[in-house]
């Protein structure tokens, strides 16, 4: 499938299937057909893939793998805190032959293939005894030879193949859901074999109704199918009881009541013949009724659980383990052991372990995580500093203030869920229609029950069984929730996630598309836009004095230069100045570049940035200014396409962003866009979605789902484009992965599950409306009625997994 | 056909034990992940032959 994707886009990058940006020419040899590569991260992955003699992955993988960060490839020095003993305890366990056991979360893997890869890969390593994966959950299971490999080797591979490992928290949800998954499963097989075993007696005595058959014998047969029909009833269909029981007590009547009314009765009824040696005894409709219901509930959770976001938590960003200073000396610790107080030492590239003050030292954070502001801020000694926030320039040593749960990010995190939560949800809707339905069963039932009573007083119970069975609406309760789940794993397939599902539900209507930052529609990355040059220089000169020294910085103005080559100009230092800019030495002379005020202090005559809407930058000589070098956010390449779909769908669009400068303004005008607000404050935004919702828009927000989150949980849809590394922190109802093409994908899937929703709903409805009818008249004995009705589920069920299969592009 | 009475117990025995023996493999966790062992049995395969893999009729 991937291999057919790549066909059709020859620009697309063989290993993560993005675009490939122009100007890039990286291949790779995989199976002797050099194959394109979009980033130096990929092109190292998929070297080190083939280079393992692994280039079998590629074959046959079923989805495209994830593009990796682009540090990848390059051994990790930061996994080793790994092997430090305190921190591996907590995920390692010490086996009797002397070899130890991991268990470790792996983010990335998109489908089967990658599990054969990440196995081989690891077992090729000396000392790795066992690597196994469970692709449901993501984890990977290791027995290695700790005297023969470390640990931080054995991340540093599986980043190298392009997977982010970490340590596996046993979280008591993670433990929850996989006792749920074998309970289920048990309940599952339990019915099945009480299925097939009740089916042959059944057969016997069905036969034997036919052919006549001793009373002993038939004697015998029926106890034996009483026997393990109760034990089917009790230890499978016992959790429809204490459901219905559940709901009861708290006054809701849901589907599980009629089903326990049908199985209850018809067991005490069939107990109740084999007791007395007389009637009918359907244990075998019983069984196989219990077990099909069953059988649909576990499709329907699997397919829900198999693309959760599992790994999603908030604190997955932070380091696991801290250098802290105790007892005078600088440790390594666990990040769950830091306490309020402890001196932490950060250094450049690390993240922000904890809400803390600046002790010590001086350099800038990035806090995207926080704020959404991709330029770092400046801090010293007295500065706050926030967990999730990433230390961009010098080594500072801070104390912290709060950690865990008490820190901001934790708190963001708490306040986007509760607005998220708080939304009106269908679902509960849905329950209530649940509840009038299954009120409207047990009538129709009753009043079936009175009239046989009153004809046929023998073929009541057995009649009104059959109305139970019937009127069930168990494929219509599937219709909706079936249909959901498999619209959003095909979606997770293409690397969009789906966290809220009713969005899925909501997205054919919208009749607003607002964009909430500039950034949504821009790469998030600068890029050069105009050379001003001060004087008798040429722009070429400034180019290559700006790229000289700008590899000696980890700033992201940095990367606006990457990829340009200083021709020969050779830096011989630099340093960076903390929140001013870059100072250096080239072929003897000194340079400096940065802000106004920083190169103001070498030369005054330096004149004012020119007024066009950029990012200024200026470079001066020890004596003179030479030039401004305006950057801009660039436009990410399939803005413009995505944003005429969506006129062309009749979508209104809209920009609302906070920003301010007029650089909002010409991006609109660049893609031909309303400005709906610009220098917005947060409040204002709420209020143009909810005048709009007043109005009876339906609005759709496209954010970056980490600041804005209350604006967009104020949206009936919510969208976030966000990159590799905030992938699953983002807070929004849909996902996706830093490309903004997804959105119509998204519409596109919304599209076709309205439309399996509806023919679902038809077929139960239908199905209901006709059989009830004819099971009320007496025409449908109860083994027809169980099979209908689970052969009716069934096939809802087969309907909504054709969405989880890639649609054709219309 | 007095053979039943004592067959049928036979047989019910037999179902309880292919239930523990269910029950066992599921809490064993053999079951935890059903997606990859149904891939894996093609690529061993796969892997055995690496040069005809790809051609072999299923």
């Amino acid at each position: 499938m991937a291999e057919a994707a790549a066909a059709r886009l020859p620009t697309a990058c063989y290993h993560c299937g993005e675009a490939i940006p122009p100007g890039v020419s990286l291949v790779v040899d995989i199976a002797g057909v050099a194959q394109p590569m979009c980033c130096p991260g990929c092109q190292a992955v998929a070297a080190m893939i083939t280079g393992s003699g692994l280039q079998d992955f590629y074959r046959s993988r079923s989805a495209y793998s994830e593009r990796p960060d682009a540090a990848t490839g390059e051994i990790a020095d930061e996994f080793t805190i790994y092997d430090d003993p305190q921190l591996a305890a907590s995920f390692c366990r010490q086996l009797e032959d002397g070899s130890s056991e991991a268990h470790l979360l792996l983010g990335g893997i998109t489908c089967a293939a990658c599990t054969w890869l990440i196995e081989h890969a690891l077992l090729q390593l000396p000392g790795v005894q066992l690597a196994e994966v469970n692709l449901q959950q993501g984890r990977l299971d290791l027995r290695f030879d700790s005297t023969a490999i470390r640990l931080s080797e054995l991340f540093s591979r599986l980043q190298a193949l392009g997977y982010q490992p970490q340590p596996w928290q046993d979280s008591a949800r993670r433990q929850l859901r996989q006792r749920e998954y074998r309970a289920d499963l048990r309940r599952l097989g339990v019915a099945g074999f009480g299925m097939m075993q009740v089916g042959m007696f059944a057969i016997a005595l069905h036969a034997g109704a036919l052919q006549g058959i001793e009373t002993g014998y038939q004697g015998l047969l029926r106890w034996v199918s009483l026997l393990v029909a109760s034990f089917v009833v009790y230890y499978a269909g016992g959790i429809f009881f204490r459901s219905a029981w559940r709901h009861l007590r708290a006054g809701a009547l849901v589907m599980d009541l009629p089903v326990a009314l049908a199985i209850g009765l018809a067991w005490l009824a069939s107990a109740w013949a084999t007791l007395s040696g007389g009637g009918e005894v359907y244990f075998d409709s019983i069984v196989m009724f219990t077990f099909f219901l069953l059988l649909g509930r576990f499709a329907e959770a699997r397919l829900r659980q198999r693309h959760s976001p599992d790994w999603a938590e908030a604190e997955a960003c932070l380091p696991s383990a801290v250098s802290v200073l105790r007892e005078g000396e600088w440790q390594s610790i666990g990040r769950l052991r830091l306490q309020p107080g402890d001196r932490l030492r950060v250094k450049a590239g690390q993240v922000v372990a904890a809400d803390a003050r600046v002790l010590q030292g001086h350099s800038a954070v990035r806090e995207e995580s926080i704020n959404g502001e991709y330029l770092p801020r400046p801090v010293g000694p007295g500065d706050e500093v926030f967990a999730g926030s990433i230390n961009v320039e010098g080594v500072i040593e801070i104390e912290v203030l709060a950690t865990g749960a008490d820190s901001r990010l934790a708190a963001l995190r708490r306040t986007t869920t509760g607005a998220v939560a708080s939304k009106p949800r269908l679902a509960k809707l849905a329950d209530r229609i649940a509840g009038g339905f299954v009120a409207a069963i047990l009538l129709l039932t009753s009043a079936t029950a009175l009239y046989w009573w009153q004809v046929e007083p023998g073929r009541a119970l057995w009649v009104s069984l059959s109305v139970l069975v019937i009127a069930c609406p168990c494929a219509l309760a599937l219709a909706t929730p079936a249909a959901l789940a498999a619209a959003v794993g095909g979606l997770r397939r293409r690397g969009i996630l789906v966290c809220g599902e009713q969005a899925i539900e909501t997205l054919p209507r919208c009749s607003h598309l607002l964009f909430d930052k500039t950034g949504t529609l821009t790469e998030g990355r600068l890029s050069i836009a105009r050379i001003q040059v001060i004087g008798d220089g040429n722009e070429n000169d400034i180019l290559e004095l700006a790229t000289a020294l700008q590899q000696w910085s980890n700033h992201p103005i940095a990367e606006a230069f990457a990829g340009r080559s200083p021709e020969g100009r050779n830096c011989e230092w630099a340093k960076q100045v903390v929140g001013a800019g870059m100072q250096g030495s080239i072929g003897g002379a000194s340079y400096r570049m940065g802000s106004e005020a920083f190169c103001r202090e070498w030369c005054q005559q330096l004149p004012p940035p020119p007024g066009e809407a950029l990012y200024w930058i200026a470079l001066c000589s020890r004596e003179r200014a030479l030039g401004w070098i305006g950057l801009r956010d660039s436009l990410r390449a399939e803005a413009a396409e995505v944003i005429a779909a969506a006129r062309a769908s009749g979508l209104q669009l809209a920009l609302l962003t906070g920003d301010s400068s007029p650089a909002a303004a010409e991006l609109a005008g660049r893609l031909g866009i309303e400005v709906a607000g610009c220098g917005v404050s947060a409040a204002d935004k709420l209020q143009v979605v909810q005048r709009i919702q007043a109005l009876g828009g339906v609005v759709a927000m496209v954010g970056d789902g980490l600041n804005d989150a209350p604006v967009l949980a104020a949206a009936d849809v919510s969208f976030a484009v966000a990159g590799a590394a905030d992938y699953t922190r983002a807070q929004a109802d849909i996902v996706l992965a830093a490309r903004l093409d997804g959105l119509a994908d998204c519409w596109r899937s919304a599209r076709r599950c309205r439309n399996i929703i509806r023919q679902n709903l038809l077929w139960a409805l239908g199905y209901n409306l006709l059989a009830i009818p004819l099971a009320a008249a007496g025409l449908v004995p109860p083994w027809a009625a169980a099979l209908g009705m689970s052969a009716s589920s069934l096939l809802v069920v087969m309907n909504s997994l054709r969405l989880y299969r890639p649609g054709k592009a219309s | 056909m007095d053979s039943l009475y004592l067959l049928i117990p036979v047989a019910l025995v037999i179902v309880a034990l292919a239930i523990r023996l269910l029950l066992w493999a599921i809490d064993n966790g053999q079951y935890d992940d059903l997606d990859k062992e149904a891939w894996r049995i093609l690529q061993q395969d796969r892997q055995d032959n690496p040069d005809d893999g790809e051609d072999r009729a299923p």
